[in-house]
């Protein structure tokens, strides 16, 4: 008798849910949402993503950088949002995360344009990642000038750049030598 | 004289010690020769006062050319009496290593002399294929029946992880072997694929005379999904966490903190105050929602459906407050080497607080309405008996052990970290019944809201997390342990080249009470199969009927789970009668 005394004294415990909405806590970690805008293709939420939710690659013909991001594979651990500089990708409150029938509705893509080497015209990063460096450079103080000089480097693989410092360090150490 | 040295010296007396290697201050490997590792284990155990923790078989051919097993005992007194206890800084980790040359992969049995060896006996023989000499019951446990001859996949060269070995064809399935008793009229009840109370596959066999079970056995694995292989040698410590969480659907955060201690420890590692305290909370929360569940079920498995439901109403508190610890309401996806992923704020510490005074309140009310009931109090009170020296022989965890009067608990033994400065009890009963168990759990209730609230209080500032600055040792191990809300997990260790795993080894909390399961069964009736089974809180993948088979007339019936449940609910219409 006193658990049905109970049950009048604490009424309903139920939601309406789905026909009202669920509220989640504050801190709730949902779907990852990414912001396509905000997003430089730097590449650490993929090399962050323990369960490989997230994938960055070069599409086939190595036009565009493609960040990928499976909901069925993730694990909503939240690791994607503590790297990415940019918040480009942000835990969300979302929770009804139920397809019907195709499983790649699951799936988000955002396909970025690709940056060319200067020197050996291979692709190698974002166009959206350089304009990035040079906009933090200018913040941090750099004026105009020294920024113009160096966006050839910034250009540059790493591959070439390492490439052009060695020819240039033996350029030396041969001059040393004569 | 160091931790531990008092025990081996007396060990030292009969048997000859190879090699003493020191872990962390309180784990202390011993090297025994292999003729001589039953006898130590029986010494540790029997004379000394352990507990078999853990069994794990290694595969150290790359090391050192043989393999390797490891008896993890936990020196903590023998507890058959209050006296019978070793006193608190003696309390340690003895490890009994032995080698097995790689030419001839057998040992002489640990069980004859320590019957908790069993299964682990059982599972080296699947895993790796070291054959224990007069093991008495070398049935498969791990590997599934139609499992190739031959093939053990734990060997380092044995196969890839992703490797299926091809299903054999249903027709040509090899029957699983039970352990049947002798005579005339024994009635067999197979439990199963799926349990009862937790809708996870394990096949139970049940043998009756008339209604009364004179003998179990069970066949159980059916959802090994081979997580040690797959972070072996491929795993970072980034993701094992993660993976380390999702061996079990409701203590997942015992797991994931045990593995990741376990790797702390073998290197060193201490991680900020303020991340020990939040690891504390989470595992209390763990266990209050795991305790809630489990006396829910243990009512509405009698028919007590009403206590159920506002059980499970409070349960959701439970749930909340991990959603503001954590931010997840199961997977919390918050433990890292080195710490904790995730701060609490102010704000989300005070309306924990008043969760917390919540849940306490209304445990304490429903509790009580439930104790009121004198149906429900008469399902519970003599059913699926533990005896005191089942209980010794075969080292149960958690309530189930408390239950039995055994004052047996990781965080009362083997305290570490925040643990040391929190002031709680551990509640223990004498009953050993499936009343004492669930006694036991509802103390623990309120014993973890006080936990949880001290630690709230003495919350210390600082980081949740620091950068593990060592490197990895390749070949050292540790065992990381916890008292998980079905009682003590142990995962140990051992660091292997790149920053990966060499090996994990895993023990959940109802490992080691399956093995006594079957004695609890002894001299119960059918309609109480289900709820000695729902006591001990299980936590596998359960079934969805029951074979009965009886031994005078050799007729089988199955029973469906709706069979089963409606009469464990109702106690009419037997649902054997017309047999």
């Amino acid at each position: 008798m006193k658990l049905l005394d109970m049950t009048k004294k604490y009424g309903k415990a139920t939601y309406k849910y789905p026909l009202e909405p669920y509220e989640v806590s504050e801190g709730f970690r949902g779907k990852p949402s990414y912001t396509y805008d905000n997003c430089i293709g730097c590449t650490a939420c993929g090399v962050a993503c323990p369960s490989n939710a997230i994938n960055v690659k070069l599409n086939e013909d190595k036009t565009k950088l493609v960040w990928e991001f499976d909901a069925a594979r993730c694990i909503f651990c939240g690791r994607c949002d503590e790297v990415c500089p940019t918040g480009a990708i942000v835990l969300s409150q979302e929770f009804e995360l139920a397809v019907k029938f195709d499983k790649n509705n699951l799936k988000e893509r955002g396909e970025l344009d690709v940056e060319y080497c200067e020197v050996c015209n291979k692709p190698f990063t974002t166009k959206r990642l350089i304009s990035y460096i040079l906009h933090r450079l200018e913040k941090v103080g750099w004026d105009k000038e020294t920024l113009g000089e160096k966006v050839k480097y910034a250009k540059t693989c790493p591959t070439c750049k390492r490439e052009e410092k060695v020819e240039v360090i033996t350029k030396y150490l041969k001059r040393g030598t004569k | 004289m160091k931790i531990g040295d008092k025990l081996i010296n007396k060990v030292k007396e009969k048997i000859t010690i190879h090699e003493i290697y020191r872990q962390p201050e309180d784990q202390i490997t011993i090297t025994v020769d292999r003729n001589d590792l039953p006898e130590t284990v029986r010494i540790l155990y029997y004379d000394l006062g352990g507990w078999l923790s853990s069994m794990i078989p290694n595969d150290e051919r790359q090391i050192n050319g043989n393999f390797a097993l490891y008896y993890v005992l936990s020196m903590e007194g023998g507890k058959m009496t209050p006296e019978d206890e070793l006193p608190q800084d003696e309390k340690c980790w003895i490890t009994v290593k032995t080698f097995i040359p790689a030419n001839d992969p057998t040992f002489p049995s640990v069980t004859l002399k320590v019957p908790a060896a069993v299964w682990y006996e059982r599972e080296a023989y699947d895993m790796f294929g070291l054959t224990a000499i007069g093991l008495p019951d070398p049935r498969r446990l791990v590997v599934s029946d139609d499992w190739p001859e031959g093939l053990f996949p734990l060997r380092k060269d044995a196969m890839d992880y992703r490797h299926r070995p091809d299903p054999v064809d249903h027709k040509d399935e090899p029957e699983a072997k039970f352990l049947k008793p002798e005579g005339a009229g024994v009635l067999d009840v197979p439990l199963g694929p799926l349990h009862i109370t937790s809708d996870e596959p394990g096949h139970f066999r049940l043998y009756c005379d008339g209604d009364t079970i004179i003998d179990a056995d069970y066949r159980l694995f059916y959802q090994h999904r081979g997580m040690e292989k797959l972070a072996e040698n491929r795993m970072n410590y980034d993701q094992m966490g993660y993976l380390a969480e999702r061996v079990c659907g409701i203590c997942g955060y015992a797991h994931a903190i045990g593995c990741i201690e376990a790797a702390e420890k073998a290197i060193g590692l201490e991680i900020p105050l303020r991340a020990q305290a939040m690891r504390v909370i989470c595992l209390e929360i763990e266990r209050l929602h795991s305790h809630l569940l489990n006396i829910g079920l243990a009512c509405e498995v009698t028919g007590n459906v009403n206590a159920f439901m506002h059980i499970f109403r409070i349960r959701e508190f439970s749930m909340e407050l991990a959603q503001l610890v954590t931010g997840g309401r199961k997977t919390y996806g918050n433990v890292v080497m080195g710490g904790l992923r995730r701060d609490m704020t102010g704000t989300e510490i005070k309306k924990s607080l008043e969760l917390l005074e919540t849940i306490e309140e209304q445990t304490k009310e429903v509790w009580e309405a439930v104790m009121d009931d004198k149906n429900q109090v008469d399902r519970w009170k003599g059913v699926g008996l533990l005896d005191k020296q089942v209980a010794r022989d075969f080292s149960p965890v958690g309530p189930n052990i408390r239950g039995c009067g055994f004052k047996r608990d990781s965080r009362y033994d083997h305290p570490y970290d925040f643990l040391t400065q929190l002031d709680f009890e551990i509640p223990t009963e004498n009953g050993c019944d499936v009343f004492a168990r669930e006694t036991v759990r509802y103390r623990e209730l309120l014993e973890s809201v006080s936990i949880i609230r001290q630690c709230f209080e003495m919350m210390p500032g600082g980081l949740t997390v620091i950068k593990p600055q060592t490197m990895i040792k390749p070949g050292a191990y540790a065992i990381g342990n916890d008292e998980a809300p079905r009682g003590e997990n142990i995962h140990w260790i051992m660091h292997g080249n790149a920053q990966k795993v060499y090996r994990w080894r895993c023990r959940a909390a109802t490992y080691n009470n399956w093995t006594s399961l079957r004695y609890q069964f002894r001299g119960n009736t059918i309609a109480d199969a289900a709820l000695i089974v729902c006591s001990l809180d299980p936590c596998y993948s359960c079934t969805e009927r029951v074979t009965v088979v009886d031994i005078n007339s050799k007729k089988t019936k199955i029973l469906t789970y709706q069979d089963l449940k409606r009469y464990s609910q109702s106690s009419k219409n037997h649902p054997l009668k017309n047999m």
